[in-house]
């Protein structure tokens, strides 16, 4: 070790430049793999529901009959067979809940068993909701028609809530008959069932926590409907649902959405930080890999006449290997010393606040067992050639 | 003499073409990745309205619940919006060189049968204050007068869309729209506009948001009764029924915006709304400690912006990509320049002095910085294609003036923090021992 390094003292610029592009790549390729790993895990994030069959169309009236509740509450219910008679339908709601729209209604709420107040996302449904969402009623029972107030303006009293709300506010005791109000203690509505999976992503961290009413979503502004479609039916089912439903009525214009479209759209950003920084990553690796193979060679080059010396003392061609290729692990792993650092302070620049990302220590692991292999395999072609330098070189003058 | 170091340098470099596309390349790859999301970062952080923004101000009160803040988590938030009774008693300062209230609502245009389909679009209501103030750019007409704000007038200003919709891009100042029931009479057409922040409002984060079409009269809002499209938010049930009560109400749907064009009116300014939270004070209302804000328009947008973090993180990360690519080019560069070495004593020998030598390599290295540069920058506005195509309303993600300028210098940079060492190496060759050898 002790010559390897004597001999490096020579050419310190040289290594340093080695040692920052080795720092840096590390730090970059750590944090890209980080951010990659933390957008993927918000995409394979499950909702719970048959996303890829789920199509949402809403509708805005413009006509004047719509002003009158009696007229609305028929038309949904007309629409809703409408839509159900288009062949591949499996089920429809007409509810304001959008899945994968990140987002929504949620509101704050009160009760008994749970010391604080607590936020949820509120969803009001009529119609067969959890068959278009595929779900059973994993306790207590469904929604029935007569569950809805007949009088638009008096609030449901029965709610059905996700697994994740229950066991936040009672643990694992019994959700069913429960009651929860509103953040003031009124409107109190008792709990009739639990489902056991809903994810919606939500401001607030309450993307799992939902409680759904059988109200009325729609008024003489408009109304949304959720429905299920056999796999494969989608194309087909879209392209009838707008002319079904005007033919219906046509004093209103339509908006439709699949919600394969709306967490495309969700995921639209995270898509691109992903592909953009997996690119980075690549040509970043190729580019240092290939700074090291063009040192290595000025420094084989450079010193052709010293290895000939050396060779013709009776050095072998491995121990001209061997001193090139301990050169650059010595270079390397001082490079990944500082690259830990930087790495660490990198995170810290990225991060606005503390409690954001953390660099978990095996990517860290990774990224040094990963840097060292490249940091060899850059070195190799150029210390093969070297160590194919022919003794006689010594003796020429140049 | 520098047109004699560019032709020596042009030289160099075709004497090895397969090195020199490879610096090029080198530099061309940095320059892309670096000018690419740097860019982006740029679009939605530089200064909507350079020279106007820091004489506009948003005005917020708290007036929340006092057993919880805004946002529950954080005692000192207040609400983005006023209400509407706050903004009609701000509006009586003439403090402010213009203000205006202002809120995002939604009607049902009816054009002609012939053209179109009756829908649905977005109206922003405003008082007329609102257009020179925030440097809107009028095609025909211009807005309307105080007047019909106070009247209000059936008037309306629309956009360039709507105008190509429903008048094929006619000038249509003087003709009428349906909005609902009622017929408008367009005074104004805008030119062209899609701010890729929506500056004007902040409430739901500003980015991906389209501007309105259509502008209307605010006081039209307790005629017909009209509830905002954005954001509204309550903690107090209204006291009595109807329209009037909401009005009366703590909801907060409004943004408020003043324009004080010097730091004594600002701070008049200040006080008078602190003033004026003081008396309501007295009347029961604003019962939290008194906390107001009176915010330029570039730290709103700061505050509020919902550009998603990774933007940075993507600039930052870019900019170390770039220095890690000039890095690279140290290395070839010194390997190609001490293979010179003979060439340089000789021309030391013949009497050119170390800084000429120095110059010499150093045009070298920026012209490889430059030619990289531009080459990065073509590359960068086709990525910049596709990062725009792969996001919803991303078409105002592309290269502006000052970033290719920020490119073109980040090139000349690169070329420098690669060529500079190297250079400096190959220029301090003493020339005897090098004739020597020879």
């Amino acid at each position: 070790m002790g010559p390897i390094i004597r001999a490096m003292k020579h050419n310190r610029m040289r290594f340093a430049l080695i040692i920052v592009e080795i720092a840096i790549t590390l730090a970059i390729v750590t944090n890209a793999v980080n951010m990659i790993l933390d957008e993927r895990q918000k995409m394979l994030r499950q909702s719970g529901f048959d996303d890829e069959n789920l199509i949402s169309i809403g509708y805005q009236p413009f006509a004047p009959e719509f002003r009158e509740e009696s007229f609305v509450e028929s038309l949904v219910q007309t629409d809703m067979r409408a839509i159900r008679s288009i062949p591949g339908v499996k089920a429809v709601a007409a509810t304001g809940f959008l899945p994968w729209q990140g987002g929504g209604s949620s509101g704050t709420w009160k009760t008994e068993g749970y010391n604080d107040k607590f936020q949820a996302q509120l969803y009001a449904a009529r119609g067969q909701l959890f068959e278009t969402l595929d779900m059973e009623v994993a306790q207590g029972r469904a929604f029935v028609e007569t569950d809805t107030p007949v009088e638009t303006n008096v609030p449901t009293r029965v709610t059905i809530i996700s697994r994740a709300l229950a066991k936040k506010l009672w643990g694992d005791a019994n959700p069913i008959g429960r009651v929860i109000t509103n953040g003031e203690g009124g409107t109190p509505r008792t709990v009739i069932g639990v489902i056991d999976e809903f994810y919606n992503p939500y401001a607030w961290n309450i993307g799992e926590f939902v409680l759904f009413t059988p109200g009325r979503s729609y008024d003489g502004g408009g109304a949304r409907f959720l429905l299920r479609v056999e796999p494969g039916a989608v194309k087909s089912v879209v392209s009838q649902l707008e002319p079904k439903l005007l033919a219906v009525n046509n004093g209103r214009v339509f908006r439709l959405l699949t919600v394969a479209e709306q967490k495309d759209n969700f995921f639209s950003a995270g898509k691109v930080v992903i592909t953009a920084m997996t690119g980075i990553i690549i040509v970043l690796i190729f580019i240092t890999g290939l700074g090291i193979v063009g040192i290595t060679s000025l420094a084989v080059s450079e010193r052709t006449r010293q290895i000939g010396t050396r060779r013709a003392l009776g050095a072998t061609r491995a121990d001209i290997l061997k001193h090139f290729l301990a050169e650059n692990w010595l270079v390397t792993s001082a490079g990944l010393i500082l690259g830990v650092v930087a790495t660490y302070a990198l995170n810290f620049a990225l991060v606005s606040k503390l409690t954001d990302v953390k660099m978990p220590w095996y990517l860290v692991g990774i990224g040094i067992v990963m840097l060292w292999a490249i940091g060899i395999i850059a070195t190799l072609p150029p210390a093969l050639r070297a160590a194919t330098v022919s003794p006689a070189i010594a003796t020429r003058s140049v | 003499m520098l047109s004699y170091n560019v032709k020596i340098a042009i030289k160099s470099l075709r004497r090895n073409p397969i090195l020199t596309s490879l610096l090029i390349g080198a530099i061309a790859l940095g320059i892309c990745v670096s000018t690419t999301f740097i860019a982006v970062r740029h679009i939605f952080e530089k200064d909507p309205l350079p020279g106007k923004s820091q004489t506009l101000f948003n005005v917020r009160l708290d007036n929340w619940d006092p057993q919880r803040a805004w946002n529950a988590e954080d005692p000192k938030s207040l609400p983005t919006q006023i209400t509407y009774r706050d903004m009609r008693e701000l509006m009586k300062s003439n403090l402010p060189t213009r203000q205006t209230g202002t809120y995002r609502s939604r009607f049902f245009v009816h054009p002609d049968p012939k053209v179109a389909r009756p829908y649905a679009e977005n109206v922003r209501l405003v008082f007329t204050d609102f257009f020179p103030m925030f440097d809107f750019k009028f095609r025909y007409g211009g807005p309307w007068d105080k007047a019909a704000d106070a009247k209000p007038e059936q008037v309306i200003v629309i956009g360039h869309q709507t105008n190509q919709k429903l008048f094929a891009g006619a000038n249509s100042v003087g003709r009428t729209v349906r909005l609902e029931d009622r017929n408008y009479k367009v005074v104004g057409v805008l030119e062209p506009l899609r701010p890729a922040v929506l500056f004007y409002d902040m409430t739901q984060g500003g980015i991906g948001q389209l501007p309105e079409e259509i502008f209307m009269p605010f006081n039209f809002t307790p005629v017909l009764e009209l509830q905002t499209f954005g954001n509204s938010d309550g903690w107090k049930g209204f006291d009595g029924d109807g329209y009037a009560a909401f009005l009366n109400s703590e909801t907060v749907w409004i943004q408020f915006w003043a324009e004080l064009p010097t730091p004594q009116k600002q701070a008049a300014y200040r006080d008078f709304v602190n003033n004026y939270v003081r008396d309501q004070k007295k009347l029961g209302r604003f019962q939290r400690p008194l906390h107001t804000e009176v915010t330029a328009m570039p730290d709103l947008i700061k505050e509020l912006s919902s550009l998603p973090p990774a933007v940075r993180s993507l600039s930052i990360v870019s900019v170390l990509f770039l220095v890690v690519c000039s890095l690279n080019l140290v290395g070839l560069l010194l390997g190609k320049f001490l293979a010179r070495v003979p060439e340089v004593s000789v021309r030391r020998a013949l009497g050119a002095s170390r800084l000429q030598v120095f110059w010499q390599h150093v045009v070298e290295c920026e012209l490889v910085g430059i030619a990289g540069g531009v080459i990065g920058l073509t590359l960068s506005i086709g990525l910049l294609k596709l990062i725009a195509k792969a996001i919803p309303n991303g078409e105002v993600i592309r290269l502006d003036t000052e970033m290719v300028l920020v490119s073109l210098f980040l090139s000349l940079v690169a070329g420098l923090v690669a060529g500079v060492y190297p250079s400096w190496r190959v220029c301090s060759v003493a020339p005897a021992m090098q004739l020597k050898v020879q």
